[in-house]
């Protein structure tokens, strides 16, 4: 016997850890078509059933109005799921039965877990579970998800209800609103594909989703706008009042408090974190303690991954290749090798992000963070949550991509986006570095800090433009639940990170594995020609003259700033090649064996393990990435074909132009193709503009 | 008077909820807000929006746009 479980509930109730306890490892996790909402999935086989369960998107209401609640909504209609399980914070229950009476309606079979157990039993409130049932027809199973408390009896409940399919009770309204759901029950045709007593509410509400449906539409406006004249209030009003008052009956008969609630601890911690004086500087802080943790905690792995995809992998990889020709080892080593390898050098930076945002996440930190920083990131048609991942995005824009997750709205997760690439990300500054050496000696730390700002300025006016534009129409408001902090348990943040982390892996790789073999392709063929002569030299000597306005029109530069796109820092590689300097030998491989090899990449992880704990905790100031200086030839050759305004505008060009290969992967994975076209657009127009902008102010002013 | 008009501390009774856009008066229902519920203003955030409020014995934050949507009494 085949059942599938639907699991429905607010956001922020266990929904998540419930299902974890329950269907133990082999949750799967993907996206619902057409949406990046995450679809958790898993089959569970009993000793009598086959059991599906999904987890549909947190939300407090059906309404149609959030893609979470569209999903909800849409599979419970048209998927019919045989039970539901309704996840309650029983702490607060007044406002979780409103999503209880809104499946009761649907006519599904449902049990409620009456989750967070041991907070309502503190708090001094009792249940009567009996009572409840012969009520609403639902079964209720108090559990601790965090500590699987419950789980046994949830899983029997359900597997009797998929025998039984009792459905649950009616609600029952007041007199008038009866008569009229009555009326509108006649108007629904007898085939109607939809639970007949919830049509009718919705004919009421005069939704028109539901309305079109009918043969007989204006018979059912007609009704709806009678019902919103006998009440003298909107319709929708109406309903959500007669739910609220038929749950404020059930509480009265279920639930018994014996009052003695004190201040507990979200209200003496909300004190300090909400403070008008101390919310803001704890909240920089805090991003502070995440910046400086992520980046140099991942630091000494990011290192030790990096040599041992090159320098172990990599070698002997290319042993075994020797006799091959020469081309085929650069594309397996440089093109496959290389670009799979970068991928995963990111791997500990993604798992020490998500780790530090599951924290905040799951502690409740992250609701109030978006609380004291609304105000400031509004202005710029930004929501509060938005600061995190613009933060993060100057280590690195690739997980500030993924850490746009965090904002539950579609809109301000793609205005987000598209904002971070303007965030000088520590890939940028190599390339500062060797232009300020030239040309900027005197001031260098000045004019590195100018180009942070300048990235910072862009992505207001950007912002301020797209609000404007693209983004133009409804804010998405801002009702914000500020759920009680919570300590996150271990098992929770691990279920966190390595879903996440296990999925960048998987599809990122593909990606922008693929990418890079194209890459080596434009920058490699024909192979052994001179620079000028690839595909990448012809393109760049076709293309720039287009970049004179900016100042730099010479094909050299231009070609580099392709190579650029894999990782920023290529682009001084690139300038090597293209400018033909020989670049010195790095130090002369020793001749090692196999086991001598694996040997040395064992003790180098954990001298990774060291270097991270002791950079997380020693220093004060975050080291992003160092500053190279670069070797002296290339130096000589840019002097010579730049001036100081032209390398300025360079250097802006790099700040602002395409991100990387890999942030570009990510928000394929987060948003689909068109938003890495919309992304690709915005970061070569801006660039162009802004460059344009300073070279000729530039001259203007005789520099 | 309107639910943004009230000071830190303060509670109130909702009277109505009005205004134009339809949605955001959907969310406000759905997240308890309808007539007869007892709020009370907990908190400003420090740069004076949104602000938080106590509903049905759980927090909620909203922007003063939202909160200029929900009419309320004194009591």
């Amino acid at each position: 016997m085949k059942c599938r479980v639907a699991f429905a509930g607010n956001p922020n109730v266990g929904k998540t850890t419930l299902i974890n306890a329950i269907a133990g490892a082999n949750l799967k996790v993907g996206n619902w078509p057409g949406v990046t909402v995450e679809k958790k999935e898993a089959d569970l086989v009993t000793k009598d059933m086959t059991l599906k369960l999904i987890d549909l998107p947190g939300t407090y209401s059906l309404s149609p109005y959030s893609i979470e609640e569209k999903i909800a909504r849409e599979y419970l209609l048209e998927e019919k799921p045989d039970i539901v399980i309704d996840v309650v914070d029983s702490t607060n229950l007044q406002r979780n039965l409103y999503l209880t009476v809104q499946l009761m309606e649907l006519e599904i079979p449902i049990v409620m877990a009456l989750n967070i157990w041991d907070d309502f039993k503190e708090k001094g409130y009792r249940f009567d579970i009996e009572k409840f049932y012969e009520l609403t027809g639902v079964r209720a199973i108090p559990t601790i998800a965090t500590k699987g408390v419950g789980k046994e009896e949830l899983l029997m409940m359900i597997q009797e209800l998929c025998k039984t399919k009792e459905k649950p009770k009616m609600p029952k309204y007041s007199t008038v609103t009866e008569e009229f759901i009555t009326r509108a029950m006649e108007l629904i045709p007898s085939d109607f594909p939809y639970p007949k007593r919830w049509t009718a509410i919705k004919i009421l509400e005069g939704e028109k989703d539901i309305i079109d449906k009918f043969p007989e539409p204006n018979r059912c406006m007609d009704l709806h706008e009678e019902f919103e004249k006998v009440f003298n209030d909107d319709a929708e009003g109406v309903i959500a009042e007669e739910r609220y008052t038929y749950i404020a009956s059930l509480i009265k008969q279920t639930l018994k408090s014996t009052e003695k609630r004190k201040k507990d601890l979200t209200d003496i911690l909300d004190s300090i974190f909400l403070n008008r004086f101390l919310g803001i500087p704890i909240f920089i802080f805090m991003m502070y303690i995440v910046f400086k943790f992520t980046f140099d905690g991942s630091g000494p792995f990011i290192d030790w991954t990096d040599g041992f995809i090159n320098g172990f992998i990599g070698k002997w990889t290319s042993a075994m290749l020797s006799g091959a020709p020469e081309w085929l080892q650069s594309l397996v080593i440089d093109g496959i090798i290389g670009g799979v390898g970068l991928v995963l050098t990111f791997v500990p930076l993604m798992f020490f992000l998500y780790f530090f945002l599951a924290l905040l996440e799951e502690s409740g930190y992250m609701a109030r963070a978006a609380f004291v920083m609304d105000r400031a990131m509004r202005s710029i048609g930004l929501h509060g949550k938005s600061f995190i991942p613009l933060i993060i995005g100057f280590g690195c824009n690739v997980p500030s991509i993924y850490a746009t997750r965090a904002l539950e709205n579609e809109r301000d997760r793609k205005l987000t986006a598209l904002l971070v690439p303007f965030m000088s990300c520590g890939a940028r500054l190599p390339i500062y570095a060797l232009f300020t050496a030239v040309f900027f000696k005197e001031n260098q730390a000045g004019i590195v800090l100018l180009m942070y700002l300048i990235g910072i300025a862009v992505a207001i006016v950007v912002g301020l433009i797209l609000k404007k534009t693209v983004f133009k129409g409804e804010v998405p408001p801002f009702v914000m639940e500020l759920p009680p902090y919570r300590f996150p348990t271990g098992k929770m943040l691990w279920k966190s990170i390595a879903s996440r982390t296990g999925a960048f892996v998987k599809k990122a790789g593909t990606v922008i594995a693929a990418t890079m073999v194209l890459l080596w392709v434009v920058i490699n063929i024909p192979y052994g020609a001179k620079p000028q002569d690839t595909i990448l030299g012809k393109a760049a000597v076709a293309i720039a003259p287009v970049f004179k306005p900016a100042g730099f029109d010479d094909w050299r530069p231009v070609a580099a700033l392709i190579p650029g796109t894999i990782a920023k820092e290529a682009v001084i590689g690139a300038l090597g090649q293209v400018y033909d300097v020989q670049e010195e030998a790095e130090g002369e491989d020793k001749a090692t064996t196999f086991n001598e090899d694996i040997k040395e990449q064992i003790t180098g992880f954990f001298i990774a393990v060291k270097d991270s704990i002791r950079a997380m905790f020693t220093s004060i100031v975050p080291g992003v990435f160092e500053i190279e200086t670069e070797k002296t030839p290339l130096q000589k050759k840019i002097k010579e074909s730049f001036t100081p305004l032209s390398a300025f505008s360079y250097m802006v060009f790099c700040l602002l132009w395409i991100p990387c290969i890999v942030t570009l992967g990510a928000i394929y994975q987060e948003f689909g193709w068109k938003m890495v076209g919309g992304a690709i657009a915005l970061t070569t127009i801006t660039p162009y503009i802004v460059s344009t902008l300073i070279y000729q102010i530039g001259l203007l002013l005789g520099f | 008077m309107k639910l943004s008009e009230l000071k830190v501390g303060e509670e109130a009774v909702v009277k109505a909820v009005v205004g134009e856009n339809k949605t955001i008066k959907r969310k406000l229902r759905d997240m308890g807000i309808i007539k007869g519920e007892k709020i009370k203003v907990e908190k400003i955030a420090p740069l004076g929006d949104p602000i938080e409020i106590t509903i049905k014995g759980y927090k909620l934050s909203l922007r003063k746009n939202e909160a200029q949507m929900i009419e309320v009494e004194g009591i």
